[in-house]
């Protein structure tokens, strides 16, 4: 068994036995915990897209809200239609895990068919496509009522647990870790550092660039799904813009392209909120004053630990 | 087909609109080779300036609008200097993502910045200019709408006379086309973008007191759809190209407001991105706009 | 007599109104080291970049071992066994020098992404064997002492070699060489020479060189091909192209050089 697969387990058992004996955790910490777990998910998937392949995505919370609404329409309509009315509970656990994938796959399904066609372009103009991406999959959903349309969607059974998420943050963590440590992911970051230089070493710089977006995608869906199942309520107005910003910023602080950076980062800036509670409303000033002081002052990131010039685009 | 004239009118206004905020975008992409984020921000800023002086004047007349007018862009010529020289000159010559993810902030700033100084309920705008409704054989259009494209006309012939046969135009011409160029040839490229800055972001001052005649409820975060629709404009005509931002602002708001009129109104909102992200597949240098070749 | 290796026939790209590469015709013989050399602007690089698939030809054929390359992505080229190193160097500035080379790997690559996920047997030997051979290079190039710095950390020089070196892990059939001697000095100079004949023999290489350094192209060439303004002005060996006057004029406008100095 290699290292990775040890520390891999290790986390699931570790998930698991917090989620089953860990009853007397005090209700809000646990929920900014998983909050957090889910922030690391969709931070960790968009370092892929942004950090790893250089690519400027601005609509993650576009696949986050594929991967929440299919997996609440797994949960609520087709899980139902198949089990009946009272499932047992390993068959609903079954039937999340189901429509996490389902959720997971559709963003990635979606991601695969916005790259195939943008991948080509420059860098801001990219950054466009994908902005205007997340724009019209809020839009559409917003036109759907089977989902609740601009109202929300209501009454999705509360599924996720800190085990689910935290589960899901080491499977997250282990595959694009795994995948961009080896010699097939050094691919990645070829492609970001100088994408002539890539091909002419034989590497296809477009597959790179849409299998970056395929599995970026697909995780920021799970972390929809796991996300959906935790509020239990999800409307098209939380996956908008801010939303992406939210990420990105989580991806910048961390170091782009650095896969602990950004872990720590995710956290930092889901307690952060919590902590800036009192003034709230300032919230997001602060947010793009420090956006802003980051990129003058050091864009390689606060709290990332690798050499090498920031990319181009 | 009188229905259809109509809607067609009435995009023919919202269309000016959009070209007067994409012709900043693409006067700022051109020289300076960047997405201008923050731009949506400066047209909500003359919506309120436009709002400001409104109430200030008290009487409706034709002076008191056109000192409105005025201000706005004013007041956001200024802004755009202001911005231009704290947020984006210290990031000359950084990689273009870090400059696009400061402007990102620059906008974020202003849209919350926004909300805290003017609370984020919305006020209405007052009326500038005396209105009162046309008639043009069967159809009939508002004074204000019949502003907005005359404004819109008189600040594009400017720009292009600007361009054209000022010689800060032709500096302005000159660095879009090769910066390091127009600087050996004696070009201030300081001055050059300070004023491309300026130049844009007046546009979009009017813009936005032109956008808030017709639509008369302003609050701090209003830029952000127009700026993003007036942006694929810009895109859509072919970025870096003056006459490109007027065309493309002119098919996406007739493409808006025949979609609003439409069954599917409801996606008003989405054909903005649909044509962005057909053009870029199809077209990506736009209807008017020379594509460019790397050198490897 | 063997069929060429790389054969361009009437090779032309045009950028609009103008014409960098105009009806070139080059044979290359497997296992040759060719020259080509022309005044700045001549058309060297562009002519690398068709050979390379960066820009597709307006007109005439260019054919690798029988294939056309008609039509063929950059990366695609590279698989048939064409590698090349650039003008401006251009290294990976985020990966190590180590990476650098390991990242080139891919195109001989044993598994696939799904192995690293498995991390099985398989996945583990075909790492370390990846592994194994860029040591093996990076030790060929002495860069080894410099295997975990940051690629472009590295003396201008070295970096250089570490480009050659990268091309090399492609496993080539054709190398194309694009000013590799810009900027070092003539002991420096001597070291490339030596390092471009012993990678010509140890890798059984076909070799096209761009150099503006007359000594190194006169001392590696077989053979050598003269560009100027796009066109074919003169073919030959060393001393033959030496003693050419039109490639004297080209260079120079008038008849009066030496072409033995640096």
């Amino acid at each position: 068994m290699s290292r990775q697969h040890a520390a891999l387990l290790a986390a699931l058992a570790a998930s698991i036995a917090v989620s089953a004996f860990g009853g007397s955790i005090n209700a809000y910490f646990l929920d900014v915990a998983m909050t957090a777990g889910i922030a690391i998910v969709m931070a960790v998937s968009l370092n892929l897209i942004n950090g790893h392949t250089g690519l400027f995505s601005l609509g993650h919370a576009g696949f986050m809200a594929i991967g929440a609404y299919l997996s609440a329409a797994v949960t609520l309509f087709v899980g139902p239609h198949l089990v009946g009315p009272s499932p047992s509970v390993i068959t609903t656990q079954f039937i999340f895990l189901a429509a996490l994938i389902t959720g997971g796959l559709t963003a990635a399904f979606a991601g695969f068919i916005i790259g195939l066609p943008s991948l080509r372009l420059k860098g801001d103009y990219l950054a466009l496509v994908t902005l205007g991406f997340g724009e019209i999959v809020r839009v559409v959903f917003q036109n759907i009522p089977a989902l609740g349309g601009a109202l929300g969607l209501n009454g999705i059974p509360p599924l996720t647990t800190f085990a689910w998420i935290y589960g899901s943050v080491a499977v997250t963590v282990f595959t694009i870790s795994c995948l961009v440590n080896s010699t097939y992911g050094r691919g990645w970051l070829a492609t970001r550092d100088n994408e002539i230089a890539a091909r002419s070493i034989g590497l296809n710089t477009t597959r790179y660039k849409i299998t970056a977006f395929a599995i970026g995608a697909f995780f920021a869906g799970v972390a929809g799904g796991l996300f959906a199942h935790l509020r239990m309520t999800i409307d098209p107005r939380g996956f908008d813009f801010s939303r992406s910003i939210e990420i990105i910023l989580m991806v910048i602080l961390g170091g782009m392209g650095n896969t602990l950076g950004v872990i720590l980062a995710a956290i930092l800036l889901t307690l952060l909120p919590e902590i800036l509670r009192p003034v709230a409303e300032y919230r997001m000033v602060l947010y793009s004053l420090l956006l802003i002081v980051l990129m003058l002052v050091r864009p390689q990131g606060l709290l990332n630990v690798r050499f090498g010039k920031q990319s181009k685009v | 087909m009188t229905e259809l004239l109509q809607q067609l009118l009435n995009g023919l206004s919202l269309g000016a609109i959009y070209a007067l905020i994409a012709l900043g975008y693409t006067l700022v992409y051109g020289v300076l080779r960047f997405i201008n984020f923050a731009h949506s921000e400066v047209f909500m800023v003359g919506a309120f300036v436009g709002c400001y002086i409104g109430r200030l004047a008290g009487a409706v007349t034709w002076w008191s609008g056109l000192a409105a007018l005025a201000s706005a862009m004013l007041v956001c010529g200024v802004l755009g200097f202001v911005i231009e020289k704290i947020a984006y000159r210290p990031l000359r010559g950084a990689p273009v993502l870090n400059v696009l993810i400061t402007a990102i902030g620059v906008s974020l700033f202003l849209q919350y910045g926004g909300q805290l100084v003017f609370g984020a309920t919305p006020r209405t705008f007052p009326p500038l200019f005396p209105e009162t409704r046309v008639s043009l054989g069967s159809l009939d259009i508002s004074t204000n709408q019949l502003i907005v494209i005359v404004v819109t006309t008189v600040l594009l012939v400017g720009l292009q006379l600007i361009v054209k046969h000022t010689r800060i135009g032709t500096a302005m011409r000159a660095v879009a086309l090769n910066p390091k160029a127009a600087q050996l040839v004696g070009v201030n490229t300081n001055t050059v973008f300070s004023f491309t800055f300026v130049l844009g972001s007046a546009l979009a001052g009017a813009g936005g007191v032109l956008y808030a005649m017709n639509y008369p409820s302003i609050d701090p975060l209003m830029g952000v759809m127009p700026g993003l629709k007036a942006f694929v404009a810009a895109i859509l005509g072919g970025i870096g190209s003056i006459p490109g931002a007027a065309l493309g602002g002119l098919i996406l708001g007739a493409a808006e407001t025949l979609v609003g009129g439409s069954a599917f109104s409801t996606y008003k909102d989405a054909i903005a991105f649909g044509l962005l992200i057909l053009i870029l597949l199809v077209r990506p240098a736009g209807l008017l706009g020379r594509a460019t070749v790397e050198k490897v | 007599m063997p069929a060429p290796l790389l054969q361009l026939d009437q090779a032309t790209l045009r950028f609009g109104g103008l014409t960098a590469v105009n009806g070139v015709d080059l044979s290359l013989t497997a296992g040759g080291l060719h020259g080509l050399i022309g005044p700045n602007g001549a058309g060297k690089t562009t002519l690398f970049n068709l050979i390379t698939g960066v820009y597709a030809a307006s007109s005439g054929t260019l054919t690798f071992d029988g294939k056309s390359l008609d039509g063929l992505r950059p990366d695609q080229i590279a698989a048939l066994g064409i590698a090349r190193t650039f003008q401006n160097i251009r290294l990976f500035p985020g990966l190590s020098v180590f990476d650098n080379v390991r990242v080139a790997c891919n195109l001989h690559r044993a598994t696939s992404p799904v192995h690293a996920l498995l991390r099985g047997k398989t996945f583990r030997a075909d790492e370390a064997a990846i592994a194994a051979r860029v040591d093996e290079l990076l030790a060929l190039f002495n860069l080894e002492r410099f295997r975990e710095k940051p690629a472009t950390s590295l003396p201008y020089g070295e970096q250089r070699r570490l480009e050659i070196v990268r091309a090399l892990a492609t496993r080539p059939r054709l190398l194309l060489l694009d000013e590799p001697a810009a900027g070092m000095n003539p002991s420096e100079k001597e070291d490339l020479i030596r390092l471009i004949r012993e990678i010509h023999t140890r890798f059984n290489l076909t070799i096209l060189l761009v150099e503006h350094s007359m000594r190194v192209v006169m001392t590696l060439s077989q053979h050598i091909t003269v560009l100027d303004y796009g066109v074919k002005i003169a073919e030959g060996t060393p001393s033959e192209i030496q003693s050419n006057p039109k490639v004297i004029e080209a260079y120079l406008g008038e008849a009066t050089t030496s072409f033995t100095q640096s």
